[in-house]
């Protein structure tokens, strides 16, 4: 089942002044249950096409197609909406609120969405168990170590049921054995849940967990390898 | 949730919300009691004057207000007040007949107002007999005394049981003169009103008028202030061919000093609000700017931009939720302090505020609709503050405030 598809996209920052093109046309399907990295060297484009693909930035031309809905002429309000529902994002840094407890974080986001009080708890207590932070529960962010903190950021991104988790170089701010934990929790979800991953990343050894592996280099996919 | 997040939010940077909150605190309380001193100082004020002068109604003969021209007056005037005293509302009243004289002494005259009293009613409503400061109060039936202040008898350079002459015109328009011998000396504190007025019998009055039995000013004294307009009612419906007016028609300037005390009280609020709306417009942008990134993620997430928008709101509100009823609270302890035992306003001024007619301790009191106007105000205050922000935060673009990540 195919959860993205884009078509064309292309993004050009600066159009009227010094045009900068980041992407130029890409083209790239994504089916349910993958776990993808999409690599490159640095001003490639992968958080641009992160972004577009997730919903917070637009393509200056081309179709992003999420679930089958055609993201690039949805309204910026619906749009909040759709990626509540359908997209978890871990980014780099900055993930979780600060006034709020690993567990309240996780909470947050089914909060926004409706779900009842016994589900959420009941569910809070599953995802911070499956990303092995449990008995951190009611920490709050600033008393965690940045692995940790990440690992909430991915119960987090799994809370709302998403379809898919974009997730823009996760590991930049940790050292190995943080990468290393984390990755394993991804590629636990990933096999055991089903769930789609979509990370970007530098780390050559993040890039060898990847069973797909797309390669960006001036906004144009030069290889795209499943392994 | 929102709230909260909301409530957390504002002990994120406890000194900041402290500033905002004890500038509310601070705010609030000083306008509370300083409400509560323009209210006692209006009330010490218009509570003297009623004591002392007008009383809270008076009645004339319609024509009577115009010019105040004695040939103006009311017949029956005994029986007048006897029917005033059956209206209920009614404590105690009087009537004066009054008229122009010069007053003259072996150094010299002035012109001033006489006003012809009945005693033993006239102590009942202003109490002129507890301002004497020398001599004795008049007697009931004793022709060709007189009172005036101790002010106006250093002027006329005369002394107790001094003689004095008045000359006035008759109610015919012919001169008479009267020799009336002092019988005491009063102080009312307040120069302007001590300096032009003395009192004698109303008999002796009403023979020299060449009138028995007349009055000009009929002087009613109510029992509170509440009452006022239902007992002016009833009077004109008693009385409907004599003028009834209160105290605020009589006097307007009372009327007129009651409003702009209110009025300088509501001034000193708008300028506590206005500047109160800008430190929390400051204060509420410097804690949005600081949680770009952060604002960014949420709507990344899916927290929609009512809700962030609420969430600005809501943490505005909350430090004037947490700050008004501090204020509130001590504003109410600082005023109840003081209108019991007073405020000594000789300490600001030697020779006190009686020489402008107030008396020297003044007892603060603030209206219960006042804390909840205030409260109020403080409310929308915030409210109104917490929009710019707010939009603010809501302006921004999630890829833009991640980016800074
Ligand atoms: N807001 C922006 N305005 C102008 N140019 C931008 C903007 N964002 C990105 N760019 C440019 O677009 C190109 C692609 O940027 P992008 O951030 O997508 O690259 P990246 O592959 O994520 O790089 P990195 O590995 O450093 O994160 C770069 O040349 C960058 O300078
Ligand atoms: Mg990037």
């Amino acid at each position: 089942m195919t959860v993205i598809e884009t078509k064309g996209i292309t993004k050009v920052y600066n159009p009227k002044k010094v045009p900068v093109h980041a992407l130029r046309g890409v083209d790239l399907t994504i089916r349910k249950g993958e776990f993808t990295a999409i690599v490159g060297p640095s001003g490639s484009g992968k958080t641009t096409l992160l972004n577009i693909i997730g919903g917070l930035d637009q393509a200056s031309s081309g179709v992003v197609i999420v679930d089958g809905v055609d993201i690039t002429r949805i309204s910026d309000n619906k749009l909040i909406d759709f990626r509540k529902e359908k997209i978890g994002f871990v980014f780099q840094a900055y993930n979780l609120i600060p006034v709020l407890t690993a567990a309240e974080n996780v909470e947050f986001i089914m909060l926004l969405q409706g779900i009842s009080k016994d589900k959420r708890q009941k569910r809070v207590v599953e995802l911070l168990k499956s990303v092995g932070i449990e008995d951190q529960a009611d920490k709050r962010p600033s008393k965690l170590s940045g692995g940790q903190q990440q690992r909430v950021a991915v119960a987090r991104a799994l809370a709302s049921k998403p379809s898919f988790v974009l997730a823009d170089e996760p590991t930049a701010n940790l050292d190995s054995k943080s990468t290393a934990q984390l990755l394993d929790i991804m590629a636990k979800l990933n096999q055991e849940e089903g769930m789609t991953f979509i990370f970007s990343t530098h780390d050559q050894r993040v890039i060898d967990r990847a069973r797909r592996v797309v390669t960006l280099e001036d906004g144009m996919i030069i290889s795209d390898v499943t392994r | 949730m929102i709230l909260k997040l909301a409530w957390r939010n504002i002990w994120r940077n406890p000194a900041r919300s402290f500033v905002v909150i004890g500038a509310i605190i601070i705010g609030v309380w000083s306008v509370i009691f300083l409400m509560g001193v323009m209210h006692g100082m209006i009330n010490s004020y218009v509570d003297n004057a009623i004591k002392r002068e007008t009383s809270h109604i008076q009645i004339h003969h319609p024509e009577y207000m115009k010019d105040k021209e004695s040939k103006f007056y009311m017949e029956n005037a005994e029986k007048l007040i006897q029917d005033i005293e059956k209206i209920p509302g009614v404590k105690a009243a009087t009537i004066r007949s009054q008229t122009n004289v010069m007053i003259g002494s072996s150094h010299g005259t002035r012109g001033i107002r006489i006003n012809g009293i009945v005693p033993g009613r006239e102590d009942k409503l202003t109490g002129l007999n507890e301002l004497l400061v020398e001599g004795k109060y008049l007697e009931e039936g004793r022709p060709n005394q007189i009172l005036l202040s101790s002010r106006l008898a250093s002027k006329l350079k005369v002394k107790l049981r001094s003689k004095l002459i008045l000359t006035f015109q008759t109610l015919d328009g012919e001169i008479v003169s009267g020799a009336f011998r002092i019988k005491g000396l009063f102080d009312t504190k307040n120069a302007m009103f001590d300096d032009n007025i003395a009192f004698v019998d109303i008999h002796s009055l009403n023979e020299l008028l060449g009138q028995q039995d007349i009055g000009h000013e009929a002087m009613i004294y109510i029992g509170s202030v509440e009452q006022m307009d239902s007992t002016v009612m009833s009077l004109k419906k008693a009385f409907p061919d004599l003028l009834v007016q209160n105290y605020r028609e009589i006097s307007p300037e009372l009327g007129l000093f009651e409003t702009q005390i209110g009025m300088a009280g509501r001034i000193y609020m708008v300028i506590f609000m206005l500047a109160l709306i800008f430190g929390i417009i400051n204060t509420m942008l410097m804690a949005v700017l600081e949680r770009v990134r952060e604002l960014g993620m949420l709507m990344a997430v899916g927290m929609n931009k009512l809700k962030i928008f609420l969430m600005i709101v809501l943490e505005t509100l909350l430090l004037g939720v947490v700050g008004a009823p501090i204020g509130i609270g001590f504003g109410y302890l600082l005023t109840s302090y003081y209108s019991t035992r007073g405020i000594n306003l000789v300490i600001f001024s030697k020779e006190g505020m009686e020489q402008f007619g107030m008396t020297n301790f003044i007892y603060p009191s603030v209206n219960p609709e006042d804390y909840l106007f205030l409260a109020m105000s403080v409310f929308i205050t915030a409210l109104l503050a917490s929009l710019y922000p707010a939009y603010k935060a809501i302006k921004l673009k999630p890829v833009e405030a991640i980016r800074k990540m």
